[in-house]
């Protein structure tokens, strides 16, 4: 490797931008389990997700401002160093409390390292379209596959090694940046590079906003769907969830094939509503039923993304500060879905369990098993439901073990999945009026997008 | 085909693929895979054709507890799960803020509905009918749950529950004996 050769920093660039990016979505998967360890509630534990973009939204700006006074080098490894001390902190809290104001540093540390990056890449690469696209691309890939790296590691490791892990990578990623920081210091910031930024670009940082919001969305409430709807292991979700990722690699094929950027904006927006709304109306509870919905939302956000960030970007001098704008308003985007959303479906899921639960007690009244043998089952839900209090409860157990009399044991099989047929119809039904609601954000994207001017990339 | 023209065919193939997604998943019934609506325990409940006395026995049940739900402003099913232990029992108090003469009243209640609808279908003898629900009017509750749980005692042996009053009943218990035979 010689000492010329860019593509070290140039990864170590992509790879502190993916890490951060995937930040605002990794710890998705971790969610229930930090619900239950730190026992708190459902909104509570949303603010883990909801307080790092909201000082992303909000220091994203400031930061690349920082970058360009002090030096994007020194900005972004400093950035990185904050960003891991706070993942460790965030790694050993032990009260929720700890935990959101960790993220909350970890987020500022992730602002000045994001938009420092951006206006690293372009002499790193050479040119500013490139610089933009790894930049985008970067970021689209972290947010995509946030969910499932932090799904995998929750079920082997632990929730909270998530945050661990994140350590050792972000500080790899500083080391090539240390040469730049520490060319910055021997030469000084160059005066031209401080001239005053011109304006954001309005139509696509609003677009960005609405559609960040539905991913989010679709992202947030599929992995909760799973796990706490479908009662499925967080490995099983991380798993089913990265269908969205491998599918948005698809999409960005077809980003180089169309030059229109609102076109793509538009298909991506558009494709993303249609997949939300796909999952609002989900006819059983399958998971091979939510690909297709999970095929339009990941080709949808690989266009989308990266179409809007590039018309923000264009043409727009300083990069970083622009670069700020955009990562402002995809934080901000996140913040509004999970803010807006999060009442709905919290209230919707308390009311469809207990819908489930009648319906499903119903189901065990009107069977013809033995009036002894319902009560006993009765008496066995209901210990659950007490075990497994605000949450859709796992019932299977509670017929173990089953009958010797070969007729009684087939009458509770049949008893047990029509039980388990009315939860998951319950878990499934209480979820549908935040997709749509994710969707209708999506849709709304189309308004800004239609303002905006045409840009050929 | 030309760059101009890939951007409006790719909105179209995203419309398109929406509409079929979304299309599909409704005829396949997306929009109505909501759980079963609990029915109104006030609404009365046709009794399936009686064949043995443990069937006569889970309808009494059901019965019993229709009209004891009713009675409490509660779903039936929310009801069986409470009586299905003291501790549930308890819960159910505290939650929907019924006291245990209240509950025993809407048990008691709901066991008069019960013989009203036995009789009415034909499972009960009035001759047997009108002892029985003298008789669950004025019963205990720790025994009035017994018996929504399980009343095969009370519809297989009345006598052995209504004690002497029960022996007017000999020549009605042969007519019940009667109606069970297939």
């Amino acid at each position: 490797m010689s000492a010329a050769d860019p593509r070290p920093r140039v990864a170590a660039l992509a790879l502190a931008v993916g890490i951060v990016l995937a930040d605002s979505s990794i710890v998705v998967l971790a969610l229930p389990e930090i619900y239950r360890e730190l026992d708190t509630s459902v909104a509570g534990v949303t603010w883990v997700l909801v307080s790092f973009n909201l000082v992303m939204a909000l220091a994203a700006v400031p930061a690349a401002l920082v970058a360009r006074r002090f030096g994007p080098g020194r900005t972004a490894a400093i950035g990185l160093a904050v960003f891991a001390g706070a993942g460790l902190a965030c790694g050993l809290a032990e009260e929720l409390s700890t935990l959101i104001a960790a993220r909350c540093v970890q987020a500022l540390g992730g602002a000045a390292a994001v938009t420092a990056a951006l206006e690293l890449l372009p002499a790193t690469v050479g040119s500013e379209r490139r610089a933009t696209a790894i930049w985008a691309g970067a970021g689209a890939t972290g947010a995509a596959l946030g969910p499932a790296v932090g799904g995998v590691l929750t079920e082997l490791v632990s929730g909270q090694s998530i945050f661990l892990i994140q350590v050792p990578i972000s500080l790899a990623a500083a080391v090539p940046i240390l040469a730049v920081a520490k060319h910055e210091a021997a030469t000084g910031i160059v005066a031209a590079e401080l001239r005053r930024p011109g304006r954001p670009h309005l139509a696509a940082n609003v677009a960005l906003a609405m559609v960040s919001a539905a991913i989010a969305a679709a992202l947030f409430l599929l992995v909760l769907l799973l796990i706490e709807g479908w009662r499925m292991t967080p490995i099983g979700a991380a798993l089913v969830v990265t269908a969205m990722p491998l599918f948005a690699v698809l999409g960005s094929r077809f980003s180089g094939l169309v030059p229109d950027a609102r076109a793509r904006a538009a298909a991506g927006a558009i494709l993303v509503a249609g997949g939300l709304a796909g999952l609002a109306l989900l006819p059983k509870a399958t998971i091979v039923l939510t690909l297709p919905p999970q095929a339009l939302v990941g080709v949808g956000l690989s266009l989308v993304l990266s179409a809007l960030t590039e018309t923000a970007l264009h043409g727009r001098a300083p990069q970083a500060i622009h670069g700020g704008w955009t990562i402002a308003s995809r934080h901000a985007g996140v913040v509004i879905g999970l803010l807006a959303l999060t009442p709905i479906f919290t209230a919707d899921i308390a009311t469809q369990r207990e819908q489930a639960i009648e319906a499903g007690t119903a189901v065990i009244l009107d069977s013809q098993v033995p009036p002894l043998l319902k009560l006993e089952l009765a008496q066995r839900i209901e210990e659950r439901l007490e075990g497994e209090k605000g949450r859709v409860p796992t019932l299977g157990p509670a017929f173990d073990p089953l009958p010797e009399d070969e007729s009684e044991r087939a009458q509770v099989v049949v008893l047990r999945d029509e039980l388990e047929e009315q939860l998951d119809r319950g878990a499934t039904h209480a979820f549908s009026p935040s997709f749509l609601l994710a969707a209708l954000m999506g849709l709304l994207a189309l308004i800004p997008i239609g303002l905006a001017r045409r840009v050929d990339l | 085909m030309s760059a101009e023209r890939r951007g409006p065919l790719l909105i179209v193939g995203a419309l398109v693929a929406s509409l079929v997604l979304v299309g599909a998943y409704l005829a396949a019934g997306g929009a109505s895979y909501t759980p079963a609506q609990a029915q109104d325990p006030c609404e009365p409940r046709e009794w399936r054709d009686p064949g043995s006395l443990s069937e006569i026995a889970q309808q009494f049940s059901l019965s019993a507890l229709d009209g004891a739900a009713c009675e409490l402003g509660v779903t039936r099913e929310a009801l069986a799960r409470a009586l299905a232990s003291p501790e549930a029992r308890e819960r159910f108090s505290e939650r929907y803020g019924i006291d245990e003469m209240k509950l025993a009243e809407a048990i008691r209640a709901g066991l008069v509905r019960a013989v009203d609808d036995a009789e009415e279908a034909g499972a009960l003898p009035p001759i047997v009918a009108g002892p029985v629900r003298g008789f669950v009017k004025e019963i205990p509750l720790d025994q009035a749950i017994e018996l929504v749980r399980d009343a095969s005692s009370l519809l297989g042996d009345p006598t052995s529950i209504l004690g002497g009053a029960g022996e007017l009943l000999d020549p009605a218990e042969e007519i019940l004996e009667g109606l069970l035979e297939p």
